[in-house]
Order: C-alpha cells, then sequence, then structure tokens
C-alpha cells in the first residue's frame, strides 16, 4: 500500500518536471537545434553562449541538446533524429564523426530540416553550410611566432595530438608547412602523439624532454597536449626557457602565457561559431544565398597582446547564462 | 496454482504497464509529435542494438550471471565488419565474422567462468577491458571507414522496399524475439538455464552438465551480441572502437525494467523487449519534450529503482 502511494507520488512528481520543461511559449517562433559534441567542456559553453547570442538578436528559440553521452556517435545520431520529429526549423550540428552522421543529416534534409555544420567537417552534399576554424591557418600561426620568437633557427619538436583527429591534423599539417619556410629550423621529432587526456600527454611530454633535453622549440596542436607539455616543462625547470606555443585556451593556459611559460597560443573562436552557425541557419530558413565555408578565424595570443580586450575576451570567453 | 498463475501473469504485465505509462505520459505532453507513425518507427529502429543485446542477456541473466562485456563486444564486432569490407570483403563475409566475434567473445566468457569458477561478474568486468582494448588493437586505435554496401541500409529508417514499412534490423529483432522467447520458455537449453538460475547445486546434484550448459548460453548471448554490432556498424557506417561504451548497463537495464531477477531463475525475452522498449521511447520522449540531458539521466535511473521496487513489493504480497 506505501509502496503503490509512493510509487503514485514519484510519477506524479516525474509529470510535474517534464510539463515545467515542455515549452508552450514558443508556439510560432522558429526552433533552432544547436547540438555540440558534448556539453561539459567549455568550448561547448562558449558555443551555446554564441548560439544563444544569435537567438536573442533574431528572435528565435535554441534547443540546446548534446548526446547524453560525452562522445557517443550513435546517441549524437539519435538526437539529429529526434531533433527533426520535433520539426525543428533547422539544425547547427558539430559533427562527431565526419562519416556516421552524414546518413542522418541527409535525412533531415530530405523532410526538410536544412543543416549548418560547424567545429568538424562532415562528408556528403547534405548541409548548407560549413562554419569553423580554419585549422590548418591556425597551425601556420603557430609556426610563424616559434619561427620568429626563435630567430629563425634551433631544433625543435611537434608533439602529436592523436591519429585519426581531423581537425588537430590539419593544424599539425599547418605547422610544419609554416616551420618549413624557416631554414635555420629544424624538426627534430613530428611523429609522437600525445594521446586523448592531459595525463597521457604528461607522460609522453616527460618522455620526449628526457630525449630531447635541448630543445630550442616546442609547438602542441590542442588544449590538453598544450597543458601535458607545460606540466612537463615545469617539471624538469625548462619552463620559460624553451620556446613554448600551444592551441587553445584554458585558466591554466592564460597563467602559462602570463608567467611567460607560454610564448604563444593559437586562439580559435568558438562564440563566434556558435553565433555564425545559427545565423547562417537563420539565413538558410531565409533563403538567402550562404557561402559553403565560413572561415570563424584564429588569432594569437602572447604575453604582450594579452590584455587587450579582444584577446581577453577569447582566453577567457563568455559563458552562457544558467542554462534556462 | 490459480493463485501462482495470476502472480505470473501481473509480473508479465508489469513491464507493460510502464511501457503504457510512458507512453500515455509523452504521448499527452507532445501528442502530434511523440505518437507520430515517423517517429515510432524511429524508436523502434533506435531499440534494435540494446534489444538485441537484451534478448542475449536474458538468457545469461536467468541462469544467475551476468555479461558486462557486451558493450566492449558490440565495438569490436563493428571494427570487425568495417575491416573485413574495407579489406575488400563482401557484405555477407563482413556480417558472419562481425556476429561470430561476439560468439567469440561469449564463449571466451563462458569458458573463463567456469574452468576457472570465478564470478561472471568479475570475468565479464575484466573481459570488458580486455574486448575494448581488442577492439582498439585490431582497429589500429581509430575508426575504420569501410565502403559502402548493403549493410548500411538494416537501420535505415525508410527501408525499400517500401512494404516493410520498419527497417530490416527491426524485422530482425521481432523475429529474433518470438523465436528465442520459445526457445527459453520451451526448449531444454531454456530449461536448464532457468533450473542453474534457481538453484545451482539442485541442478549439478540433477546431473546437469552445468560447466557444457553455461558455455553455451554465454556463447548464444555472444552470438546476439555480435548481431548488435553489425546493427551498431549499420547505423554508424563506420567500425568504431569507442562505440557503445557503457551500453551493457543500457542492456542489462532494459532487462531488470522487464522483470527478470539478476538472482537467476526469473525472467522472459518478451518482457526484456518491453524493457527495452521503455528505455528507449523514454529517452526519445525525453528529447521531443526538450528534457536538458542531465534531469533525463535522474530520471531514467529513478524509473529503474522503482519499477524493480514494485516488483518487489509485488512479488512479496
Amino acid at each position: 500500500m506505501t509502496m503503490c502511494r509512493f510509487a503514485t507520488a514519484t510519477v506524479a512528481a516525474f509529470i510535474l518536471i517534464l510539463t515545467g520543461c515542455g515549452k508552450d511559449a514558443s508556439e510560432g517562433r522558429r526552433v533552432i537545434a544547436v547540438i555540440p559534441k558534448g556539453t561539459t567542456h567549455e568550448f561547448w559553453k562558449s558555443i551555446h553562449a554564441g548560439a544563444l547570442q544569435a537567438a536573442a538578436e533574431s528572435g528565435v528559440e535554441i534547443a540546446w541538446k548534446g548526446p547524453p553521452k560525452e562522445d557517443d556517435r550513435d546517441e549524437q545520431i539519435k538526437v539529429v533524429e529526434d531533433s527533426v520529429t520535433r520539426r525543428v526549423s533547422a539544425i547547427v550540428l558539430a559533427p562527431l564523426d565526419e562519416t556516421a552522421l552524414a546518413a542522418s543529416v541527409a535525412e533531415a534534409a530530405k523532410d526538410g530540416v536544412p543543416t549548418v555544420v560547424i567545429d568538424s567537417d562532415l562528408k556528403g552534399a547534405s548541409h548548407s553550410s560549413f562554419v569553423a576554424t580554419d585549422n590548418e591557418k591556425g597551425g601556420m600561426m603557430g609556426a610563424e611566432r616559434l619561427g620568429s620568437i626563435l630567430g629563425g633557427k634551433g631544433r625543435v619538436l611537434l608533439l602529436r595530438y592523436q591519429v585519426g583527429s581531423a581537425s588537430t591534423e590539419k593544424r599539425e599539417r599547418g605547422f610544419l608547412a609554416g616551420i618549413a619556410k624557416y631554414e635555420g629550423i629544424r624538426v627534430v621529432s613530428d611523429n609522437q602523439y600525445a594521446g586523448a587526456t592531459a595525463e597521457m600527454a604528461y607522460a609522453k611530454a616527460e618522455d620526449l624532454l628526457q630525449k630531447f633535453p635541448d630543445i630550442d622549440g616546442i609547438f602542441c596542436p590542442n588544449e590538453s597536449a598544450t597543458f601535458g607539455m607545460l606540466r612537463a616543462l615545469t617539471s624538469v625547470g625548462r619552463n620559460g626557457k624553451v620556446k613554448f606555443v600551444g592551441f587553445d585556451s584554458s585558466t591554466k593556459l592564460a597563467e602559462g602565457l602570463r608567467n611567460g611559460d607560454i610564448h604563444g597560443l593559437v586562439l580559435q573562436n568558438p562564440f563566434r561559431m556558435g553565433y555564425l552557425g545559427v545565423k547562417t541557419a537563420i539565413d538558410v530558413l531565409d533563403k538567402k544565398p550562404v557561402p559553403a565555408r565560413i572561415d570563424t578565424g584564429v588569432m594569437i595570443a602572447t604575453q604582450e597582446n594579452m590584455n587587450t580586450p579582444v584577446i581577453t575576451e577569447l582566453l577567457s570567453p563568455k559563458l552562457p547564462p544558467t542554462v534556462r | 496454482m490459480p493463485e501462482n498463475r495470476l502472480v505470473s501473469t501481473l509480473r508479465s504485465l508489469g513491464p507493460l504497464v510502464g511501457l503504457l505509462l510512458v507512453l500515455v505520459l509523452f504521448g499527452s505532453l507532445e501528442p502530434e509529435k511523440f505518437l507520430a507513425f515517423q517517429n515510432i518507427r524511429t524508436v523502434l529502429t533506435q531499440t534494435v542494438i540494446v534489444g538485441l543485446g537484451a534478448i542475449g542477456m536474458t538468457f545469461v541473466v536467468v541462469s544467475g550471471g551476468i555479461d558486462l562485456s557486451v558493450g566492449s563486444s558490440i565495438a569490436l564486432s563493428t571494427i570487425v565488419v568495417a575491416r573485413v569490407l574495407r579489406d575488400g570483403g563482401s557484405p555477407w563475409l563482413a556480417a558472419v565474422c562481425g556476429v561470430l566475434s561476439g560468439a567469440c567473445v561469449g564463449i571466451l566468457n563462458g569458458a573463463l567462468i567456469t574452468r576457472l569458477k570465478i564470478a561472471p561478474f568479475i570475468v565479464t568486468l575484466g573481459t570488458l577491458q580486455i574486448v575494448r582494448g581488442i577492439a582498439k588493437y585490431v582497429a589500429g586505435e581509430q575508426k575504420i571507414d569501410a565502403p559502402a554496401s548493403w549493410l548500411a541500409d538494416l537501420m535505415t529508417k525508410s527501408p525499400s522496399p517500401a512494404w516493410l514499412i520498419v527497417s530490416p534490423g527491426v524485422w530482425a529483432l521481432v523475429v529474433l524475439g518470438v523465436f528465442f522467447g520459445a526457445v527459453l520458455k520451451k526448449s531444454v537449453i531454456g530449461t536448464y538455464a532457468f533450473a542453474i538460475g534457481s538453484n545451482e547445486s539442485t541442478a549439478v546434484l540433477c546431473g546437469l552438465p552445468v560447466s557444457s550448459i553455461k558455455i553455451r548460453l554465454y556463447a548464444l548471448s555472444g552470438l546476439l551480441t555480435g548481431l548488435a554490432g553489425l546493427m551498431q556498424f549499420s547505423r554508424l557506417t563506420v567500425g568504431d572502437p569507442t562505440a557503445a561504451t557503457g551500453l551493457e548497463l543500457n542492456i542489462i537495464a532494459a532487462v531488470v525494467i522487464g522483470g527478470a531477477s539478476l538472482s537467476g531463475g526469473v525472467g522472459s525475452i518478451t518482457s526484456s523487449l518491453v524493457g527495452a522498449l521503455v528505455m528507449a521511447f523514454l529517452a526519445n520522449g525525453c528529447n521531443l519534450v526538450g528534457v536538458p540531458n542531465y534531469a533525463q539521466e535522474i530520471l531514467v535511473g529513478g524509473i529503474i529503482v522503482i519499477v524493480v521496487a514494485m516488483d518487489r513489493s509485488r512479488r512479496m504480497t
């Protein structure tokens, strides 16, 4: 009997929660589903903030929904499918996989829901536009920064991120192409991979510094690799002495830049990516022509420019107001 | 006896009532979207992978065991299918190899459990890691792109020919569900599974070859997991060594919501499949209504606990 009452009460509570989530206010307004690769990383929160800004300006509503399990391709496919069923007006998607998501985006297009792809590219021609960082250019800018602070000569190493990660591979390619322009600079190692986590990157970086104790310059293509390398440099007391350029930002990396342990950080603009993703989706819905590729820009942060408003904004990005 | 029958009917109706509740709840919140034919078709397709896994898991759970390695095994199967395709094998060969890779994992589990006499929970906790590692090794630590083939159509939402109405994967689930439902209820191996799960020492005393039955049950479960992996490949169209991480928990949850007892001796295939449907409709409904992920996770977890608690109280009265 008590069990029964308990169950009824709980079911009633669930119904209350669920009805609270229903969005009847949205009647008649355009709803744009924004689907990130995950929801907990700072990078995606900046994208969310950008999307919300664009939505507020254009009077549309954002349905922010990532895969319930971070980085799970199948769960992301489900979110795309359910967004179509929900009859959203358009989808802004950061695909976890360039192949695996292609079929569901094609089905969405067939059902009259256009998709704008952000962050990572998608195979096929079903999406309306691709809004993302030019990663190759970012890598090249990193090489230019490292080349110039080394005075065009020295021995450098590249700690790669992970096999099969398209965006970081482009950065690595851009870096190698950029650094090749300096005749006095020799790349002594470019075949080591940091792996998925900062912990793995730390261990790999320690090994590399052991092997090349007199290295002059280092480039890392993403946040976790940069952080792992920073930790390793600090632990052997080479921080500040080795010229070090990284990619992306976090509180720790910004601190490293301020202390002079890091000599440059290539920064993407996730806020702009979310903002332009939604704006482009609205243009598609309004039947305006949109470019097939939109570059959201990269900038390089240094100790000298890190206090300018533009760079500060990118180093410690705006986060969305508490989500609903 | 009639009382007993009443109890067992009630028990088999329990999950159905749960499913109805979910349907009514979301149906009243989002009637024209949630109950649309298109959506039902989508959810049925989304149920196939967990459903196939749940059929196999029911055999294992009924016999008093558990298999935590199924998520990894599904990933391995997607990798095997993708590699065979990439290396020029025919789609049929790829499918068979993928399904068999699952069966091999099942046989390994069964052999370790019976030969080393270690609890299934521990053995499969180990093989969960081992098989995931093997999947990553076979894949060279990256996802494998496979050339396009008809395997990708197994899980399409708009099947051709159109008279199929739902994807071939859904039909496979229905046919296998009915078939293995009968196997569990009527066949010798099913009866043995119940006997071992109800009381293993009695089963031994009765002269049942418990070890070899267990290996066969895990192999059967592995075969179905391999098939689930084939469907996962069809959905992703790539082999992904990180696919289905943690999916074993969804599969076990489906079986438990279906009323099976983790201490063995109780369970039915149809109820497990209803459990899988409950999970799928719940996730889909939350997506449609726009429930944030954290609330969805709390909701699903809460429902698992409540369903089991209700089942327990029903059994005691």
